[in-house]
């Protein structure tokens, strides 16, 4: 048997998994008591949108922790989350994913006074409320399942209770893109996905839980269909969501159907598709090929998400101390910075402020005109001089949320459809 | 040896078809029996439709594979003469399958696509004014990734049995006035009958258990059942996989069964 | 040289048709692997330069191909050495019959036929349901064994079954031990076939994804890595690593075939070696 050296047993889960992951694996095991925080390694893993290995080269050079990133798409994380705590310690997943995985108990929950920038995170993830006067959009809001009663708590809980589920990374507000140079014309409405127009160049997200949200959008859009709670279907909704979308498919009116958002890069990037779910990463990935992508605002608003970092119940003692420290460090301003000049935005966008130019805030977070070009943080020029970000402002956009990732209570059938959907 | 096919093997189908007939809910599976996701898996007519969809891409796949493999393979037997040679030709096939089978497959995508190699030659020579639009994520491309990927698995076994046809019993046909054509219909063809068996097996078992070359192919357009299984198993509705698992399974058996009734495989070795 | 018939040169043409067939999709992502620095994973091409493979030694933004392309080499290994040495000795426990023995080989087809994400989602279920952790190195290796193993098994039936008892016979009557016959009789005889097996074993779990998919744990193995490439990277860095790997298997190929070639001019037996491998 061949060993690797790269991989190594951490003292914890040596002891966890024991003499059958050494049997099984015949690794080096480095058995170093009393080591200190820059021994740790934590091992991370998440969508292809966050887990970035700037950040684990980063955190290395600041904190010393080595970071083990792995990258899956959006249904793999669940999986992953939800059946293999032993296979993480830190758990990078969307907010709404929460009510699939908390109950599984792979999660615990973090004490918020431990969390230095905790009073600064925005009001989405604390009461819900973007400003004292937003109104809350449908669906999952992050806040609805971002705290449980105390440390072992099983139930969410409505308010503040200092035990969170999830420290909030990024969010953002995703809408269409649109090739604006193939399509020629203004795209203002949602229901625009289904327009025979486009017939064989359209596609969306084969991801069920967001990709219904998006069909809801377009049915609403349509007139077809009045919701109740677009996060929150009954099975005659789900039905008739689906059966809609069913004609249009064997219509031909799909191109494909992309599951990670680079998928949905190659889609556009090559004129296969000119209109279709996108997020946001993926226009700005469009876009620094010098291909005209736009992500089209439109007026019925916005379907949102957000992503954060939850911790696995199995970390104690200086793993769970160091994953604090990680938090920490996440929130205090370079990866809100290194996110948002991708087009995300930061759960603390006043510590990410120190991380970008005055021009690049005044594009990303403020919605002002950029006064020089604007470049991605690998070096791809966006956008130049002159240009205004599609939707404008943080509060323009993040205010016109109509609807929220969401987890339903008819979920299961959802999926069902959804797969028959998939099949037809 | 059995061991490792009993914890491997036997063991993983009695847990996929115990499972079959839990419960799951959004996070966990809990144990139960239950006919439920049965219930719902003949209760639908889009599983009908997928399992007949596995079964076009099958004998599709088959068909091609057949008469492009055998072709292949009675040229590397019979037109080669010297072993060197033979096994040259051959090993050249066999190169590209040291290449992930995942990247051959997305290659085909830039090469078929709408601004591709295939459509912007055709256009350049004046076939066709508009590029085609069904070259990619379509039926027609699930099929010509499936008979790229599999067709040497045709190839080999009725090469191996075609090296063992006796070479006299072909001279003796032809000496007794046979044609080409007689001798290759009624002399060659039937002795390489195990081969194309074997053949056979691994291609429509390839097909009936992909998932990812569809995916890959179709745009996620089209369904089979081994689609149908890996969204499940990504949606973590594992019982409702495993439903479907086992149907697939029993369906694999019984194609199987009825090929291993025209040939066996144990003495054709 | 006698003639050739015209029928070997429509043939011909058809077999160099095969070989365009199988290599197109390689030549394709040849070409794109060269693209300048904006290029993408679609024509039209954007630049041509070699700086996707540099960028493939460098770090990407998610995962870690070099980490993975270790992994997946020492479970090829471990796959090729396993499949060798139990195939062979599967081979000569089945020159007897013995009970079971049908059955067992009635397994094994079995195990070939059986989808591969079948064994992927029931080991995986397995582990979950027991608590054990899936490991590339212990669930991972498991399944995939289930599909190295009957390849090698009936490989090596194929050969013993063709096997000349008369070599063995002729060592006992000299006085060989039972060892001393299988070291130096039957070994050396088979030994091309071997070659085969390990060949095919490493080829098979190297390039082997649905059964990994849920078996493989934190780790990914190379296919799985390759995988989330293509949802996870849109440069054609990944072109370039298939171009890599293309040559690499052209220069172990040729390796190969020059050993065999050697190995056949030495001891005469290339009619064992060119069965062996098919």
């Amino acid at each position: 048997m061949t060993s690797v050296p790269k991989i190594r047993y951490s003292r914890r889960s040596l002891l966890k998994t024991g003499g059958a992951a050494l049997a099984a694996s015949a690794l080096p095991a480095p058995m170093v008591w009393g080591q200190s925080i820059r021994d740790i390694t934590l091992r991370q893993f998440g969508t292809g949108v966050s887990n970035l290995n700037e950040v684990a080269t980063k955190v290395k050079e600041d904190l010393g922790i080595t970071l083990e990133m792995t990258a899956l798409d959006t249904d793999s994380v669940t999986q992953r989350a939800a059946t293999q705590p032993d296979s993480f310690d830190i758990a990078d997943i969307e907010y709404f994913v929460c009510k699939k995985v908390w109950p599984s108990g792979n999660l615990q929950a973090m004490d918020a006074s431990r969390i230095t920038n905790y009073d600064k995170i925005v009001g989405i993830f604390r009461d819900g409320k973007l400003t004292p006067e937003s109104t809350i959009a449908q669906g999952t809001a992050p806040h609805t399942v971002g705290f449980v009663e105390g440390p072992g708590g099983t139930e969410f809980v409505n308010n503040e209770s200092g035990w969170m589920t999830l420290i909030p990374t990024i969010y953002n507000a995703d809408t269409l893109g649109i090739r604006p140079d193939l399509i020629g014309r203004p795209i203002e409405s949602w229901s625009e996905l289904l327009n025979s127009e486009f017939a064989g160049k359209a596609s969306i997200l084969d991801i069920s839980s967001i990709g219904i949200m998006d069909m809801a959008m377009v049915c609403e859009a349509m007139g077809e269909i009045q919701y109740g709670d677009k996060g929150n279907m009954t099975r005659d909704e789900i039905d008739r969501t689906i059966a809609i979308f069913t004609e249009a498919k064997q219509n031909g009116q799909f191109r494909a159907f992309w599951k990670t958002f680079d998928e949905s890069v190659n889609l556009m990037a090559s004129g296969e598709v000119v209109i279709q779910s996108m997020w946001s990463p993926a226009i700005t990935a469009v876009r620094s090929r010098g291909i005209p992508c736009v992500y089209q605002p439109l007026r019925e608003g916005y379907r949102s998400w957000g992503g954060g970092i939850g911790l696995s119940a199995n970390l104690s003692g200086m793993e769970l101390d160091a994953a604090y420290d990680y938090i920490n460090w996440y929130l205090s301003g370079w990866v809100g910075g290194f996110l948002m000049r991708q087009g995300y935005y930061s759960a603390v966008p006043e510590t990410s402020k120190d991380f970008m130019s005055e021009n690049e805030w005044g594009y990303w977070f403020e919605g002002k005109e950029s006064t020089d070009d604007i470049t991605s943080p690998f070096g791809d020029k966006l956008a130049g001089a002159g240009e205004v970000r599609d939707g404008g402002s943080f509060y323009d956009r993040m205010g016109a949320v109509a609807c929220w990732n969401s987890v339903m209570e008819e979920n299961q059938y959802m999926v069902r459809k959804w797969n028959e959907f998939i099949a037809a | 040896m059995a061991a490792v096919l009993l914890s491997f093997l036997v063991a993983p189908i009695v847990m996929i078809v115990i499972v079959s007939f839990w419960g799951a809910t959004e996070y966990s599976i809990y144990p139960a029996f239950q006919f439920d996701n049965y219930e719902f898996l003949f209760g639908s007519s889009v599983t009908y439709r997928v399992f007949l969809n596995t079964f076009k891409y099958a004998l599709i796949t088959w068909a091609f594979t057949l008469v492009i493999g055998f072709t292949v393979a009675y040229y590397l037997a019979f037109e080669i003469r010297s072993l060197k040679w033979q096994i040259a030709l051959f090993l050249l096939c066999t190169i590209p399958f040291w290449t992930s089978n995942i990247i051959r497959m997305i290659s085909w995508i830039p090469f078929l696509g709408r601004n591709g190699l295939a459509n912007s030659t055709l256009i350049s020579w004046g076939v066709i004014d508009e590029p085609l639009e069904w070259l990619l994520f379509s039926d027609f491309s699930v099929i010509l990734a499936f008979v790229h990927l599999y067709t040497l698995f045709m190839v080999v076994p009725i090469f191996n049995t075609m090296m063992r046809i006796d070479r006299a019993l072909i001279e003796a046909a032809r000496d007794q006035g046979a044609s080409a054509w007689q001798s290759l219909t009624h002399v060659i063809i039937p002795l390489c009958k195990p081969g194309i068996m074997i053949g056979t097996i691994f291609v429509t078992t390839l097909v009936m258990g992909d998932f990812i070359t569809v995916r890959f192919m179709s745009g996620s357009q089209r369904a089979n059942v081994g689609r149908l299984i890996s969204n499940d198993i990504n949606l973590l509705q594992y019982p409702s996989a495993s439903a479907t698992a086992v149907v697939l399974l029993i369906t694999v058996l019984i194609v199987i069964g009825l090929l291993l009734r025209l040939v066996d495989i144990r003495k054709e070795l | 040289m006698e003639k050739r018939s015209r029928s070997f040169y429509l043939l011909s043409a058809f077999f160099g048709l095969f070989v365009l067939f199988l290599y197109g999709p390689i030549l394709t992502i040849g070409i794109l692997s060269f693209q300048g620095p904006e290029g993408g994973l679609t024509f039209p091409m954007r630049g041509a330069s070699l700086y996707w493979f540099y960028d493939l030694f460098e770090e990407q933004a998610v995962g870690d191909i070099w980490g993975s392309f270790r992994r997946s080499l020492a479970l090829g290994l471990m796959v090729m050495v396993t499949t060798v040495v139990v195939s062979v000795l599967g081979g000569l426990a089945f020159r007897k019959k013995f009970a079971g023995s049908s059955l067992l080989f009635y397994l094994c087809i079995a195990s070939l036929v059986i989808p591969s994400i079948l064994i992927s989602l029931g080991v995986g279920l397995i582990f979950n349901q027991i608590g054990l952790p899936v490991h590339w190195a212990s669930s991972g290796f498991g399944s995939q064994l289930t599909w190295t193993l009957p390849f090698g098994l009936l490989i090596m039936f194929a050969v013993f079954n063709r096997f000349d008892k008369s070599y063995e016979e002729a060592a006992r009557d000299q006085g060989a031990t039972a060892w001393q016959t299988f070291a130096h009789v039957v070994l050396p005889i088979i030994a091309p076939s071997l070659i085969g097996v390990a060949l095919f074993g490493f080829t098979l779990s190297y390039d082997e994804f649905a059964r990994t998919l849920l078996t493989a744990g934190s780790y990914n193995t190379l296919p799985l890595e390759i995988f989330g490439m293509t949802t996870n990277v849109t440069t054609p860095v990944i072109f370039a690593l298939g171009t890599l790997t293309t040559v690499f298997s052209f220069c172990i190929i040729g390796v190969f075939f020059l050993a065999v070639w050697l190995f056949s001019r030495r001891k005469d037996h290339s009619s064992d070696a060119g069965q062996g491998m098919v």
